[in-house]
C-alpha cells in the first residue's frame, strides 16, 4: 500500500472539482481563470465600496448589450485593452462600465465572462474594473427576457448544456458533495412559448435568478451608485429620494437582492419611471431639470456631475446642465443603434475628455496618442469644430 | 487595493470544501497534491515534470475518478484531467485546450456520457416545480391560431 497515493487520492476530490469548472467555463467562453485569483475583484475594497477618491485616471463606458466585438473596440479607444488578447492594458486606471450588459445581442455570458477575467486583471495592476446594474440586469434577474435575442437564448441554452455536464461529472465522484443544482425548481416547459425555446428560457432563468449561478458569480459584484471622486455613476439618474434612503444602502440591498438573501421582490427604487436604473430625467435631450439635479448633487458631499448611461445619444456623448450631468450611452450594440464607440475620460479627478472613434476628430490625432474631443459644446465651437447634425454611420466591415 | 470583508457569497468560487475523513487518518510523512506540486517546482525542470507525470497518473487510480473513467469519454476525460493535474500555468488549464476540446466533442456527440442515473435525476425535477413567471421575448412566442 502506497501512502502518498492514499493522499493523492484525498485530494483529488477538490482537484477533480477544479478541472470540472475550468472545463465548463473553457467550454462556455472560451476563457480559463486564475485558480487562486489574487485579490478576488468581488472581494476587494473598491468593489464594496461606494465612494472612491478620484484616480488619477478614470474611464466611463456606456452600455453594451451582448456585442464582444464592438465592446472590444471601445474598451480598446479607451486604452484599458488589447483588442486581440483581451487582456488588461490600463495598468493602474479605473473604469467604470454603467450597465446593461445583457440583452439585444448574442454574447452576453462572453461579454460577463470578459469583464469578470478583466477585473481580475485590472485589480492586479493596481487599477480596477467596475460595473453597475443596468435595468437589463435587473429585468433578466427577474424572469423579464422581453429584450433577449435568439442568439442571446442560444447562449445560454449552450451554458446550459455544459454546466449541467459539469454537474454530472461532479455527481460522478463519490467523495465530493453533490453539487447544488440550479435548475431546481425552474419549469421544464412553457406554455405559450414555442417548444424549441424552452431549453434556452430555462437555463436563462436558472442561471440568472437570484442566486443563479451567473447572477451569483457576475452580477453579485455589481455596484447599483458609484461616487468616484466629483462624479457620480448610476445607470439611470438619482432623484432627492434615493439620496435620501441612503446610497451604501441601495448598493447592499440590491447586493442582498441578487445574491437571494432577501429571497423577495426587487428592491421598489429599481423599478418604475423613477427606478434609479429606469430614470431618464436628466438623460433625453436637452430639456432636463436641472435644477433638480443641481439639488441632488448638493445632497452627495463633493459632488459635482452625474454620469449616466441608458438613453441612447444619437450625437455621442453629451453633456447638459453646465455638464452636470454627461450621458455617455451612444447605442454601441448592433443590437442598438450601432453607434461609434466613444468613453468618458476624467484625468486627476477634474480634466474631462471625450475618447471617440469618430472620423471627424481624427484632426486631433496629429497632436495626441487618442483621437479625442471635448466634452462641453462651447469649447467645440471655439476649437472651430463644425458639430455634424447626425453621425456618420457605422460602416458594417466583413472580417 | 486592500481587502474588505464582503457580504457577498460568490457561489461559483467559494472555497473547496474540506476533503471528508474516511478510513484511517493520512500517514505522517504524507505529501498533499500541493506539496507534491510545490516540491515539483523545487527540484530540476526535469524531476518536477516526472514528480507531477506520476502524481497524475497514481490519480487516475483513485475511486473519485473512476466511474468518470468508464463509458464513451472515458479517455477524453482522463487525459483532460491529467493535463489539467499537470498544468502550472497560472491560469490553470490554459495550455491543455487540446485535450480539452477533445473532451467537449467526445460530450457533445455522447450528451449523457456522464449522466449518473437519468431517471432519478427527472424524478425529483418533477415534484418541485416553482410557480414561475416570465416575461418570454415577442419572437418567441406561439402563434395563436385564428379559428
Amino acid at each position: 500500500m502506497m501512502a502518498a497515493s492514499d493522499q493523492v487520492c484525498v485530494d483529488l476530490p477538490i482537484l477533480l472539482s477544479s478541472f470540472v469548472d475550468a472545463f465548463v467555463d473553457f467550454s462556455v467562453s472560451g476563457l480559463f481563470f486564475p485558480t487562486n485569483p489574487f485579490p478576488n475583484p468581488n472581494l476587494s475594497a473598491a468593489a464594496a465600496a461606494t465612494r472612491i477618491p478620484a484616480p488619477s485616471r478614470l474611464v466611463a463606458i456606456g452600455d453594451l448589450h451582448g456585442d464582444l466585438p464592438k465592446s472590444l473596440q471601445a474598451l480598446s479607444l479607451a486604452g484599458l485593452v488589447d483588442p486581440f488578447s483581451a487582456r488588461w492594458t490600463g495598468r493602474d486606471a479605473v473604469a467604470v462600465q454603467v450597465g446593461d450588459v445583457l440583452d439585444r445581442g448574442g454574447d452576453e455570458l462572453r461579454l460577463l465572462y470578459l469583464l469578470h477575467r478583466l477585473k481580475l486583471d485590472a485589480a492586479r495592476a493596481g487599477g480596477a474594473l467596475l460595473t453597475l446594474h443596468g435595468n437589463h440586469e435587473i429585468m433578466n434577474a427577474c424572469g423579464h427576457f422581453r429584450y433577449a435575442t435568439p442568439a442571446g437564448l442560444d447562449e445560454f441554452k449552450r451554458w446550459g448544456f455544459w454546466y449541467r455536464s459539469g454537474l454530472a461529472m461532479k455527481r460522478l465522484c463519490a467523495d465530493l458533495d453533490s453539487p447544488r443544482d440550479p435548475f431546481k425548481g425552474v419549469p421544464k416547459s412553457f406554455p405559450g412559448i414555442k417548444e424549441e425555446f424552452w431549453e434556452g428560457i430555462r437555463a436563462r432563468i436558472a442561471a440568472l435568478r437570484p442566486n443563479g449561478p451567473i447572477a451569483a458569480r457576475f452580477l453579485a459584484g455589481n455596484q447599483t451608485v458609484l461616487v468616484i471622486g466629483e462624479s457620480v455613476f448610476v445607470h439611470g439618474g438619482l432623484l432627492q429620494k434615493h439620496v435620501d434612503h441612503g446610497l451604501e444602502k441601495i448598493n447592499e440591498e440590491v447586493r442582498e437582492w441578487i445574491t437571494g438573501l432577501n429571497g423577495g421582490q426587487a428592491p421598489a427604487y429599481l423599478r418604475g419611471r423613477e427606478g434609479v436604473v429606469w430614470l431618464r430625467n436628466f438623460s433625453d435631450g436637452s430639456d432636463c431639470d436641472c435644477s433638480h439635479l443641481e439639488e441632488v448633487l448638493a445632497m452627495i458631499p463633493g459632488a459635482r456631475r452625474m454620469v449616466m448611461g441608458h438613453t441612447i445619444q444619437e450625437q455621442g456623448i453629451n453633456e447638459v446642465c453646465g455638464a452636470r450631468a454627461i450621458r455617455i450611452d451612444v447605442g454601441l450594440s448592433r443590437g442598438c443603434s450601432n453607434g461609434l464607440p466613444e468613453v468618458l475620460e476624467i484625468s486627476d479627478g477634474v480634466k474631462l475628455r471625450i475618447l471617440t472613434s469618430n472620423p471627424v476628430y481624427y484632426e486631433r490625432l496629429k497632436q495626441d496618442k487618442r483621437p479625442w474631443r471635448p466634452v462641453a459644446e462651447e469649447e467645440l465651437e471655439g476649437l472651430g469644430i463644425l458639430v455634424p447634425e447626425t453621425r456618420p454611420q457605422e460602416v458594417e466591415a466583413k472580417a | 487595493m486592500g481587502q474588505a470583508p464582503s457580504a457577498v457569497e460568490d457561489v461559483g468560487e467559494e472555497a473547496p470544501p474540506p476533503p471528508p475523513s474516511n478510513g484511517p487518518s493520512p500517514p505522517p510523512a504524507a505529501s498533499s497534491m500541493e506539496d507534491l506540486i510545490a516540491e515539483a517546482m523545487s527540484t530540476t525542470d526535469n524531476d518536477a515534470e516526472e514528480s507531477l507525470e506520476a502524481k497524475a497518473q497514481r490519480a487516475l487510480e483513485c475511486p473519485c475518478v473512476a466511474d468518470l473513467r468508464k463509458g464513451p469519454c472515458g479517455i477524453q476525460f482522463s487525459e483532460a484531467l491529467v493535463c489539467f493535474i499537470k498544468s502550472t500555468a497560472e491560469e490553470k488549464g490554459s495550455d491543455c485546450v487540446n485535450p480539452f476540446i477533445a473532451l467537449q466533442n467526445c460530450i457533445k456527440a455522447n450528451p449523457n456520457a456522464f449522466s449518473k442515473d437519468i431517471l432519478d435525476a427527472e424524478d425529483t425535477e418533477e415534484e418541485e416545480v416553482q410557480e414561475y413567471k416570465i416575461v418570454p421575448p415577442s419572437w418567441s412566442k406561439e402563434s395563436i391560431p385564428k379559428n
